[in-house]
């Protein structure tokens, strides 16, 4: 899921990232997902194993919300409309609410990945 | 005449048993003063508010538990204790459960969590040398589980799930959860596991078992107990590691235990189980209401021959002899304040009907007391050793201290048992037998219910 970023990098320094914000959000914007009600960790692509398993891992609230939200992205889709402003994902709503699971879930599995390739010295 | 090679092996034999005899005996005291003592008992110790028993056998390995006062006895749901025993070695706050079993493995230790009516163990085995990695992850796990929701969902509860599936195709262990639960309804009634029928999602989540985590490991709830570890070294390292522990949360607590009674019937399809019960006697942990003679009845009852080629001479065993196909034991279930002496029939349901009621009679015959006093002297011996092996046996004798630790500050001490039991008479067995068909039984039928027995036609008041 995760293709290289540099936002890390990027938050950790907060000049670099007082500069950067108000591009990011002219750009969550302009990217348009928001008009339709989603949430930017809505457009991760489901097909791959990490994903459907961090899925499963939602609260159940929360994957209620999200099938909520993409049915209304399709109708609205579907019809050429947007929704209405005052039901549009406010900039501070747009939380990432998949994403650190996913991340839990590919360190859990590189660290399986590192006990398997780990090589034993006998102490000396 | 005698032939010369049966002159010589015996003179070799002879000469080797000369020549042995004495480095043998110098190696064990050797042995013996390397290790410190080798007492079968424990010394207990008080570390900021942690209860640490240590005996320090000679060998290579330890073992290494805590105890909690936290069996099915003590929890407020049901399934709670089975779920907080299966999260035991879970993901904690320092590390993950994949990185605790690879270190445990690489250091060829094995970790173990059970529970059973009063106690929770959560166990490691380990070379004695790695008692301070084992003292820290025993004190991770247990202050440090984190108890995640999809931990739970994915591992948690599908083992539960099948626990219960094997304990509902098991008619022995169904028999005597039944006899339990109607010998004390609540409390130690409670099913060792959930049964099948137990709604568990209405009860059972991981913040449920997270809340029942924090008041059964609060440091006055629990013990850590070791066999083959200093004490000196024990305390060093539990003061260090469990540190973290809380030391007042909402203590556990259950009802004292009454005895009830009663009967029950369960039809089921495969095999036939026939559970007679009695009050017993509490655990020689609890201190006063011990008694030694409900030990020696049970071994007196027996059932299962001790030594080979033989039905031997428990009464349950020569009762059930001539009904082929069914055995019978006799198993004295000893709680902290209360007992269960448990007499069970299994096999085809004729012969534990021919047999249970034999069993009776041989009952009566104890309180008449026409009972040999060469079978009462077998019964004392066996009595005798049986808890004598049970203290020494490393895995009883941990969950037996730890829990006489936690419920009433006192270890198990096998020189006093074994005293005791010594010092039954046959006019107390007597006194005991007729008090057991006074009080009200407990029976538990499971199987085929048409032909297994009510407790009215055995001869017993329900």
């Amino acid at each position: 899921m995760s293709a290289p970023s540099i936002a890390n990098q990027i938050t950790k320094r907060p000049w670099l990232k007082k500069m950067m914000m108000p591009l990011a959000n002219w750009y969550a914007n302009a990217a348009g997902y928001r008009k339709l009600g989603l949430r930017a960790d809505d457009l991760i692509p489901e097909e791959s194993e990490t994903v459907l398993l961090a899925l499963k891992r939602l609260p159940q609230k929360e994957a209620y919300d999200r099938v909520f939200r993409l049915r209304r992205a399709f109708q609205c889709s579907l019809s050429h409309q947007l929704l209405p402003k005052e039901q549009q994902t406010k900039p501070e709503e747009d939380t990432p609410y998949l994403s650190p699971i996913i991340a839990e879930i590919e360190a859990e599995a590189k660290e399986r990945v590192d006990l398997e390739a780990m090589t034993i010295s006998k102490k000396r | 005449m005698i032939s010369r090679s049966a002159i010589a092996r015996n003179a070799q034999l002879g000469l080797r048993r000369q020549c042995c005899a004495q480095p043998a005996s110098r190696r064990g005291l050797a042995a013996a003063a390397l290790s410190g003592s080798t007492s079968f008992s424990y010394e207990s110790a008080d570390v900021s508010g942690v209860k640490v028993a240590s005996r320090d056998v000679a060998g290579p390995t330890t073992k290494l538990a805590v105890v909690a006062k936290a069996g099915t006895r003590y929890q407020s749901l049901p399934g709670l204790t089975t779920g907080l025993s299966e999260f035991a070695f879970k993901n904690t706050l320092k590390r993950s459960a994949l990185r605790i079993t690879r270190e445990a493995e690489l250091l060829g230790g094995q970790l173990i969590s059970y529970h059973t009516r009063e106690a929770l163990v959560v166990e490691a085995k380990f070379f004695k040398d790695d008692l301070p990695y084992f003292t820290e992850l025993l004190g991770e796990v247990v202050s440090q589980t984190k108890y995640t929701a999809h931990e739970y969902h994915e591992e948690v509860e599908h083992v539960i799930k099948l626990s219960q599936q094997a304990l509902q195709g098991n008619v022995s262990e169904l028999a005597i959860n039944s006899a339990h639960g109607l010998a004390f309804h609540r409390g130690l009634g409670a099913p060792l596991y959930p049964t099948a029928s137990t709604p568990l999602s209405k009860y059972l989540n991981e913040e449920s078992i997270h809340q029942f985590a924090n008041s059964a490991y609060s440091k006055p709830n629990i013990a850590v107990v070791a066999n083959g570890a200093a004490q000196s070294e024990l305390t060093k390292w539990v003061g260090e590691f469990f540190t973290g522990v809380p030391s007042s949360a909402a203590p556990l607590s259950s009802e004292t235990s009454k005895y009830f009674g009663g009967e029950e019937r369960i039809p089921h399809g495969s095999g036939n189980s026939f559970v007679i019960a009695f009050p017993g006697s509490s655990s020689f942990t609890s201190g006063g209401d011990y008694k030694p003679e409900i030990a020696v009845l049970a071994a007196l009852l027996g059932g299962k021959s001790s030594i080979k080629w033989s039905p031997g001479f428990s009464l349950l065993s020569k009762a059930s002899s001539s009904f082929p196909g069914a055995s019978a034991s006799t198993t004295h279930y000893s709680y902290s304040d209360a007992g269960l002496l448990a007499m069970q029939f299994t096999g085809s349901a004729q012969a534990i009907r021919g047999a249970s009621t034999e069993a009776i009679k041989a009952i009566k015959t104890i309180a008449d007391g026409s009972i040999s006093q060469e079978d009462f002297t077998k019964a004392v011996a066996n009595a005798k050793y049986r808890a004598l092996e049970e203290g020494q046996n490393i895995e009883a004798g941990l969950v037996a201290t730890g829990a006489g630790l936690v419920q009433g500050g006192k270890a198990f001490q096998i020189e006093e048992v074994g005293k005791a039991v010594q010092g039954v008479s046959i006019e107390k067995l007597k006194a005991a037998a007729k008090a057991l068909l006074e009080s009200k039984a407990t029976v538990s039928a499971v199987g085929d219910l048409h032909v297994l027995p009510f407790a009215e036609e055995i001869g017993l008041t329900v």
